[in-house]
């Protein structure tokens, strides 16, 4: 690799935009490629994100589908079956009460959570079977309130 | 001094800084319109003065941090007087307002730094450099003044502080932010620089010769704390896992994928005059999203819009972001005939355009990663609902794009400059290829049969083949032509061209890191057993024995650890205590995971939850080839560093400035 110095001749080419265009074509493709992967990905794996009273009026509509649900957690409701690991408590906000059940590693930060947000689906029987839970606060880097 | 009289000072030393940026912006301004050098000496003298007031506040509020100061609200939410010493120094940048007043004291120093730097050269630009700075850290100091003072102080003294959250006391997250905001903020000096260049018409490479230690250290030390983050992920989040395409670890990930773009464009700029709207483009990019990315993760808008107007920061970050794009869009547009290429591309076979294609490749990165990111905030402004999106969006769109990128990495080495023959290339990637070709025969015969395993392998196999064919190359001339022993050879190598050969090294680091990637994305086992005391239980080639649980409290935290005695096909390896850290001022459980690294896996168990007859249940993870993704950073790190260090070749170019100047301008 030569310095510049070593190398005026190069900076002193120059020539007619004969190659320019297949670079166009090439990085247009290239681009093309880019969105099109990133369209096609977006379409499988969107979520909706919707605060308690948002899910529970609209239960018909998400009936089936994954959703992310977010509201307050009920401290009292919490029960944990430590030899199956299922994890069962209820979201409430007013007078909306949700069941939700999850198993697998219960997050640290739950016996203090303020409020959830569990990923899955409602079941036929109108509780939601969550597959994964993740109780807030506010940024991993600000402290929780 | 009392804890009022402390406030005051701090308060008082932002808001002068504050006074003497803006007074900075007008005199430097000024000197330049009625050419008057001596208000310049007065700006630069500003900038320094800022220096010194920003440090002092820093100085305080981490001095009322280390004595327990809890009349200050912001020691009193982010200290416990039973805590670590190192956690409540770090408490520094553990909060909003502090994080903030870190980003301005950092940028003070880093202006002062430029300035001292470049008292004999680069005068011209220097008005506009300084104005730029002065201008950006006037917005931080806006921040910390007005909307989050961290000498905010409290009606009454509490007894006690909440303590700093429990998941940030840990070593990795005391060093994670740091470096983290020295990249981010370490970015503010090229961009400066650049708009310097467009304001004066300097549009020759000088700009970027100058800075280019500067990105080169600022985007090191954003791998740092990328590689901190993860490594903090996989040790203390306890999930398994070290990258989850978290809102804030994209936003570290960002700026980093456009500065990586950005180093490798500016070569085409020095070597060949070409590319430079593009590298304008790029550190504009990088500045900017480094800002977002402070934003980001400081603002609580990842997780709602709504956070945007309860924080108040969410207005002035916008401003200030469209105040800059505006700004440098004008510039560039006014200077638009003075960027013209100097050269033109001929062929696609060659390695410009390899990295036209590299940058194409990481900016296509940075704008799916920034889209996945702020999706959820746009369709929640748009429809009501947010919809957000997941991991798998991020691994499906990124990891052909990565995959790309090095495999190119490969392909660059390989070809030549300008024009290469096909005859040429056939003959260079030969070797290489049969590597490559090898390697993925081989693990498909070791009953590797996944297409997407075996091909980033073989990628894998292929670059480090043509890597290390060029150190081979490199030593072989020199053992030729200078009679030198290889060893020596290696060496000079390296020391007579640090940059190229120290990005190689670079280029060898991120192979080691995919391997590492590779083997513990797609092959990762796990499963939860229940422990009885006693009870012995198989997993794959290991054994498991749980002794028990036992507590031991510490000094903010008790500790629960489950003893598990571990052999390895029959051969004892140890016992490894998963554990759950109790904090008592903070009510909250943290995971200690247990780890046993080897070269080949990592057998990670964390202690999931426990009952009271002393039943343990423990998540088993067994993680192929992730002690590799680490050894490939440390590599990197090491490359960067020779890239970054002084190169002997550079000052002879920087002597003679005016003769490169005539050579350019020819």
């Amino acid at each position: 690799m030569q310095n510049v110095i070593a190398t005026p001749d190069i900076r002193a080419t120059t020539s007619p935009r004969a190659g320019s265009l297949k670079f166009l074509i090439a990085g247009v493709l290239i681009v093309a490629a880019m969105a099109f992967a990133v369209l096609a990905s977006f379409q499988d794996n969107t979520v909706y994100y919707l605060t308690l009273p948002e899910f529970s009026a609209q239960k018909a509509k998400f009936a089936g589908q994954v959703v992310r649900v977010n509201g307050p957690l009920d401290q009292a409701s919490i029960q944990l079956d430590q030899k199956t690991m299922v994890l069962k408590f209820n979201m409430k906000d007013g007078g909306i009460v949700q069941p939700v059940v999850y198993k697998g590693v219960v997050p640290d930060t739950l016996t203090n959570g303020e409020s959830v947000v569990a990923e899955g689906k409602l079941d036929a029987q109108g509780v939601f079977q969550a597959n994964s839970i993740l109780v807030k606060c506010p940024s991993k880097y600000e402290e929780s309130k | 001094m009392a804890p009022t009289q402390l406030a005051d000072v701090g308060a008082v030393a932002l808001v002068a800084s504050l006074a003497i940026s803006i007074y900075v912006v007008i005199a430097a301004l000024y000197s330049v319109r009625a050419k008057k050098p001596q208000f310049l000496a007065s700006a630069e003298n500003g900038i320094y003065l800022i220096a010194g007031l920003t440090t002092l506040a820093a100085a305080i509020l981490e001095y009322a941090l280390i004595t327990n100061q809890f009349r200050f609200e912001y020691v009193a939410t982010h200290t416990s007087s039973d805590q670590p010493l190192l956690y409540t120094i770090s408490a520094l940048w553990g909060g909003q307002e502090g994080s903030l007043l870190f980003w301005a004291w950092l940028l003070a120093i880093f202006a002062a730094i430029v300035l001292i730097q470049n008292r004999a050269q680069n005068r011209e630009l220097i008005p506009a450099v300084t104005i730029f700075l002065a201008f950006t850290e006037g917005f931080f100091l806006l921040l910390v003044v007005l909307l989050a003072s961290p000498f905010k102080l409290l009606e009454f003294t509490p007894a006690e502080g909440k303590g700093l959250n429990p998941l940030l006391q840990n070593p990795g997250m005391f060093i994670h932010p740091i470096t983290l905001y020295l990249g981010y903020v370490g970015f503010t000096i090229p961009f400066a620089f650049a708009l310097g260049a467009l304001a004066t018409g300097r549009l020759n490479d000088m700009w970027i010769r100058t800075t280019r230690r500067w990105a080169l250290w600022s985007w090191l030390f954003l791998s740092l704390g990328l590689l901190f983050g993860m490594r903090w992920a996989y040790v203390v989040l306890g999930w398994g896992g070290y990258w989850g395409w978290d809102p804030v670890e994209n936003s570290a990930l960002i700026p980093w994928l456009t500065a990586t773009a950005y180093l490798h464009s500016v070569m085409i700029q020095e070597k060949r005059g070409m590319l430079k709207i593009w590298n304008h483009v790029l550190i504009m990019l990088t500045f900017i999203l480094s800002i977002l990315g402070t934003f980001l993760t400081r603002s609580g808008i990842v997780q709602s819009v709504h956070a945007f107007g309860v924080g108040q920061m969410g207005p002035f970050f916008l401003a200030f972001i469209g105040l800059v794009v505006l700004g440098f869009l004008y510039l560039l547009y006014a200077r638009l005939g003075d960027l013209r290429e100097e050269n033109e591309l001929h062929s696609l076979l060659s390695r410009e355009a390899t990295f036209l294609l590299n940058n194409l490749l990481f900016v296509g990165a940075a704008f799916a990663t920034l889209w996945g990111t702020i999706f959820p905030m746009i369709s929640e402004l748009v429809t009501g609902n947010q919809i957000s999106v997941a991991a798998p969006f991020f691994n499906q769109v990124n990891g052909p794009i990565f995959l790309a990128l090095i495999l190119l990495m490969g392909i660059c080495t390989l070809i030549g400059w300008r024009r290469a023959s096909p005859e040429k290339l056939a003959h260079n990637f030969g070797k290489p290829f049969i590597a490559a070709l090898g390697i993925v025969i081989a693990l498909f015969f070791l009953s590797i049969r996944d297409l997407a395993g075996l091909i980033a392998f073989g990628i894998a196999a292929f670059v480090m083949g043509s890597l290390l064919i060029e150190y081979y190359r490199g030593i072989r001339a020199r053992v030729r032509q200078y009679n030198e022993n290889a060893l020596v050879a290696l060496l000079n190598l390296v020391q007579k061209n640090r940059r190229r050969y120290g990005g190689y090294v670079v280029h060898i680091g991120i192979v080691l890191a995919v391997i590492g990637i590779t083997g513990s994305t797609l092959y990762q086992r796990e499963q939860q057993y229940n422990f009885k005391p006693g009870e012995t239980i198989s997993f794959e080639q290991y054994t498991l024995t749980f002794e028990g649980l036992q507590m031991t409290p510490a000094a903010n935290r008790d500790i629960i650890a489950a003893r598990l005695k571990v052999t390895e096909n029959g051969n004892p390896i140890g016992t490894l205590t998963p554990s759950k850290d109790y904090y008592r001022a903070a009510d909250q459980n943290t995971t200690e995971v247990a780890i046993r690294s080897t070269l080949r896996e990592d057998l990670y168990l964390i202690l999931a939850g426990w009952t009271n007859d002393g039943t343990a249940t423990i998540k088993i993870v067994i993680n192929p080839l992730v002690t590799w993704l680490w050894i490939g950073f440390g590599v990197f790190i090491c490359g960067t560093i020779i890239a970054a260090l002084p190169d002997p070749r550079e000052a002879i170019v920087r002597a003679p400035s005016r003769v490169r100047e005539a050579a350019s301008a020819a």
